[in-house]
């Protein structure tokens, strides 16, 4: 066995000095600066002294396997060629208590030592470090032979059979406890308040707590503290604990109570966007089966129950915007926000615990009557009248929109926006059309806003001509049994042609509804689709459209049995190509 | 089951090695031995702690195997741990025993069922946040250090409790069904039994005051008053308050449990109370050293504590007399007299603002003192008179809690 191979193995670059440094500089964290500065760094401290770890561990074990040669060295000596300070180091971090509280620091320190402790010793130097050794891990887990009071007391706790582990399980929740009384006693009641507690003692708790906030015993001092409100003005929290709360909120590392979790959204705006991006991103990454996983993401998430607060659901609500902005409108943007909106209402619908605020609070700069008529739910009109408030939301965006008052863009915008949070009534908007005897003008005029909005150029004007003349065609089919695609064909080139965009979202929307909902658009629905995709890039969009489709038809029951199954079918397909 | 039982008395056997120099000669295998044995008692705990019979003898076999029955049951189920930190702390064990000993402490094999991967390294952390979180308290009361202490101390003692009321509750059924068999005899034979229980649990309570007695002499005095002050605290702050983390606390959702352990608290206050007031000298060390608001809130809730710290207080206050020169109470004799007038005065307001009942056992006895020093109700005269007079007008408007 050559062991000289064996030491070929690159050791990674450690950035041992800097650390080394880092742990002279914050002694052990009696300052406040101290303090702040360990909490900014104990995520990547861990995953430094990880790495250590593994480094050490590596050598140790190439050591030992190097025992044949003669002169063999103890595995720990040739860790400590490799840092000679090591020492130093893991002494000093043991003796801080902000690391050795975080998450799982003094697992991975307690298995340095371990690596570092020799089973052989061979001289007095060796000796000293086992000693010295011992003593840390005492330190660290029992009586500690530089804290005097600690040795009486354990003793008297092993007299009655039990150990350090029983006695510090019950002095954490004992101050656990003691701190949360205090807190809680001293809240703003809107009298007076005594002032028993500083701002300056608040915040230092707030420190303290920073490296033990995955500690179960902790929670009700978290929660304690996230609805802490003493007299200022001012944040007396410290944002290191706001941050990482939120961080550890959002990995599912802790569970919160909802109010403590609006509590910190409220009063630290970095947590709310954090949260609010993380959520894109999870929904990102998940494979879109069906809108009811994404809504169950959503859900989880807290945000659309915390939405409640107007200034939340604000904020929440401007950072989807850029998002929509940023993506170029994409799809799955939408959705989720779509899903979000509907959320948010049944939350704040079902909020009877305070009082409500008015919806003006959520939707300040926009007409109320629209406001209004978009929150209302679809199952709280029978559908015998869903076309006549279709028709009344047509009419209110068309005066509003055609308004010269609303000239900007950005205004333009702001109502587009704001009718497209809730899809609902477009979706219902494009199957009335074929479903029922409506009026086709006012809804037509809908479903052309929402595809396009801007009518510089006259685009939107254009749109609405072109989708009466589809409109008309398929109504003129919708009664046929027998359908081949080739009677299609007018309204498919529309979609396959290479023409403006909104058309081709429009003519597809109208399509698909067709295809689903006549008798004769069942049979060649699976031929239409497959042509259409096969020759644009639409798959995702199409499958987008049937998703909220779907979803709508799942939660409103539709009777029409081969309507779902064909649904159900299409998407199967879809799902393969997206 | 015999060999069972033969193997549980040789765990104090095993905890005493542990802590001695024995351990010198210790190697790994030895130690790998060590590990398995705590492991398998852990392993037994398990099996037995549902099962009330089996539980109890072989906590009876426990107890019999040691001078001075500290362990009991309980302590078969955090048995690994118990030893690995006992020889963690042993500086007589070898190298290469305490290396074995790091590795399974720290990184254990294979998590097996029943052992707590987490444990050690949670200890740590625990330490650690215990460190943090020792801002200055302002919340009134005892430290939670104190409070951390009294509330093991006081698990243990319902152990005893249990074990005993089982036990005993175990020999008065036993006793019943003899009793049923002979339906017959003689009155005689029934007095005689039951008094031998009678001795027996005089006996066993004897045997518990013993091992209190032991049990605190291991901590500094002052200290023990403080564990034993928080405890009594403790037990008037409601049940449920206090549960061992580890459930040793079998058939306590019941509501007979509950009750049970409604009347085991007050045998465990009554073991304390016992220790408290049986030494005079440690009854008076006790009561300087706590401030007078916390006696009082003990003297509240413990008849038998009232009466003595009264006692114990006018005793004191018997060392007073008054300077005509210096207008005021000073201590006649100094090494009897333990407290000044003022010390005194604010210990008998404590307990007028404790509560009515207190407030009237109090004012009661300083009057009927008053009235054997003449009951006059001039300045000077009598230190109980003067007493009377500053509570009476401290104590207008107490708040009877």
């Amino acid at each position: 066995m050559d062991c000289g191979m064996a030491q070929d193995t690159t050791v990674p670059k450690l950035n041992f000095e800097y650390w080394l440094d880092k742990a002279v500089e914050w002694g052990q964290a009696t300052t406040l600066e101290s303090q702040k500065d360990v909490c900014l760094h104990l995520p990547q401290l861990q995953e430094f002294l990880h790495q250590l770890y593994e480094t050490i561990k590596h050598l140790v074990l190439l050591d030992q396997r190097g025992k044949l040669e003669k002169q063999s060295q103890q595995g720990p000596t040739a860790a400590i060629q490799q840092f000679p300070l090591i020492g130093q180091l893991l002494g000093r971090l043991c003796w801080n208590p902000f690391v050795i509280g975080y998450d799982e620091s003094q697992k991975t320190l307690m298995w340095c030592l371990c690596c570092l402790y020799s089973s052989e010793p061979q001289n007095a130097v060796e000796l000293k470090a086992n000693s010295w050794i011992r003593s840390l891990l005492c330190h660290l887990l029992s009586s500690s032979k530089w804290e005097s009071n600690e040795a009486e007391t354990s003793t008297f706790i092993s007299a009655l059979g039990y150990t350090s582990a029983d006695y510090y399980c019950h002095l954490v929740k004992n101050m656990v406890v003691s701190l949360v009384t205090e807190l809680r006693e001293n809240q703003f009641n809107g009298l007076s308040i005594q002032e028993n507690i500083s701002a300056s003692r608040v915040n230092a708790i707030s420190i303290f707590c920073v490296p033990l906030i995955t500690l179960p015993d902790l929670t009700p001092l978290l929660e304690t503290l996230l609805l802490y409100h003493g007299g200022s003005s001012k944040e007396v929290l410290s944002s290191e604990f706001l941050e990482a709360v939120n961080e550890a909120f959002l990995k599912k590392k802790i569970s919160l109570p909802e109010s403590a979790v609006f509590s910190l959204w409220l009063r630290h705006l970095p947590s709310l966007e954090k949260a609010t991006l993380h959520l894109l991103d999870q929904v990102f990454s998940i494979q879109l089966n069906s809108l009811e996983e994404v809504a169950c993401v959503i859900k989880d998430s807290l945000l659309p129950q915390a939405a409640s607060h107007p200034a939340i659901f604000r904020i929440v609500n401007e950072i989807f915007k850029n998002a929509l902005m940023e993506t170029d409108g994409t799809s799955e943007v939408m959705t989720i926000i779509k899903v979000f909106t509907q959320l948010f209402l049944l939350a704040y619908q079902n909020e009877n615990k305070q009082p409500k605020f008015p919806l003006k609070a959520y939707f300040p700069y926009h007409h109320q009557p629209l406001v209004r008529s978009l929150v209302r739910r679809p199952f709280e009109l029978s559908t015998a009248y869903w076309s006549q408030h279709v028709k009344h939301i047509s009419d209110m965006l068309k005066a509003l929109v055609e308004d010269t008052n609303v000239s900007s863009l950005t205004d333009l915008f702001e109502i587009w926006f704001l009718v497209a949070c809730f899809g609902e009534w477009l979706d219902i908007a494009a199957e009335q059309l074929l479903k029922a005897a409506v009026e086709p003008d006012p809804v037509l005029w809908l479903l052309a806003f929402y595809y396009c909005p801007k009518n510089e150029n006259q685009q939107r004007t254009q749109t609405m001509v072109e989708a009466q003349a589809v409109y008309n065609h398929l109504m003129m089919l919708f009664s046929c049994a027998d359908l081949s695609l080739k009677d299609l064909e007018a309204a498919v080139r529309r979609v396959t042609g290479i023409e403006q965009c909104c058309n081709q979202r429009l003519t597809m929307h109208l399509l698909t509804n067709f295809l689903l909902f006549s008798s004769g658009g069942h049979k060649i629905a699976q031929e239409c689709i497959y042509h259409i995709t096969e020759i644009t890039d639409t798959s995702k969009e199409v499958y987008n459209l049937l998703i909220h489709t779907a979803y709508r038809l799942n939660h409103s029951g539709e009777e029409n049995q081969r309507t779902v199954k064909l649904m159900n079918e299409l998407l199967q397909k879809l799902k393969l190509k997206v | 089951m015999e060999a069972v039982l033969g193997q549980v008395e040789q765990l104090p056997a095993l905890l005493a090695v542990s802590r001695s120099a024995l351990v010198r000669d210790w190697d790994s295998l030895t130690l790998d031995r060590a590990l398995e044995w705590a492991r398998y008692f852990q392993h037994l705990h398990e099996r037995f702690r549902a099962r009330p019979q089996l539980r109890e003898a072989l906590s009876r076999r426990l107890r019999r195997s040691q001078p001075c029955p500290l362990l009991g049951f309980p302590a078969l189920g955090r048995c690994p741990q118990l030893l690995g930190l006992a020889l963690l702390e042993n500086r007589a064990l070898p190298p290469a025993a305490c290396r074995r000993l790091l590795r399974s402490l720290l990184q254990p094999p294979g998590a097996g069922p029943g052992s707590d991967p987490r444990g050690l390294p949670l200890l740590a952390r625990r330490k650690a946040a215990a460190r943090l979180l020792a801002v200055p308290r302002r919340v009134p009361g005892p430290e939670p250090q104190l409070q951390a202490e009294a509330r093991l101390l006081l698990s243990r003692l319902r152990q005893e409790e249990q074990q005993d009321g089982e036990a005993a509750g175990q020999l008065r059924w036993r006793s019943g069904v003899q009793e049923e068999q002979r339906a017959g005899e003689a009155a005689g034979q029934q007095r005689r039994l039951s008094g031998v229980q009678e001795e027996q649990r005089a006996g066993e309570a004897a045997g518990q005051l013993r091992w209190l007695s032991g049990a605190l002499e291991l901590l500094p005095q002052p200290r023990a008053f403080g564990v034993v002050a928080a405890a009594l605290a403790l037990l008037k702050q409601g049940p449920g308050a206090e549960q061992v983390g580890d459930g040793d606390r079998d058939g306590s959702s019941s509501p007979e449990g509950y009750q049970e352990s409604a009347a085991g608290d007050g045998c465990t206050a009554g073991l304390l109370l016992s220790w408290l007031l049986g030494n005079q000298e440690r009854f008076s060390a006790f009561c300087l050293g706590l401030p007078g608001s916390h006696l009082a809130f003990l003297a509240g809730h413990y008849p038998q504590l009232s009466r003595s710290y009264l006692d114990l207080l006018t005793g004191w206050g018997r060392h007073l007399h008054y300077d005509p020169l210096q207008g005021r109470w000073v201590k006649s004799c100094l090494d009897k007299a333990e407290l000044s007038w003022e010390e005194l005065r604010e210990r008998f307001i404590c307990l007028c603002q404790r509560s009515r009942l207190l407030k009237e056992q109090t004012q009661a006895a300083l009057e009927l003192l008053r009235t054997q020093d003449g009951d006059f109700k001039v300045r000077g005269l009598s230190v109980w008179g003067d007493l009377l007079m500053e509570v009476g007008y401290k104590c207008v408007n107490t708040k009877a809690t």
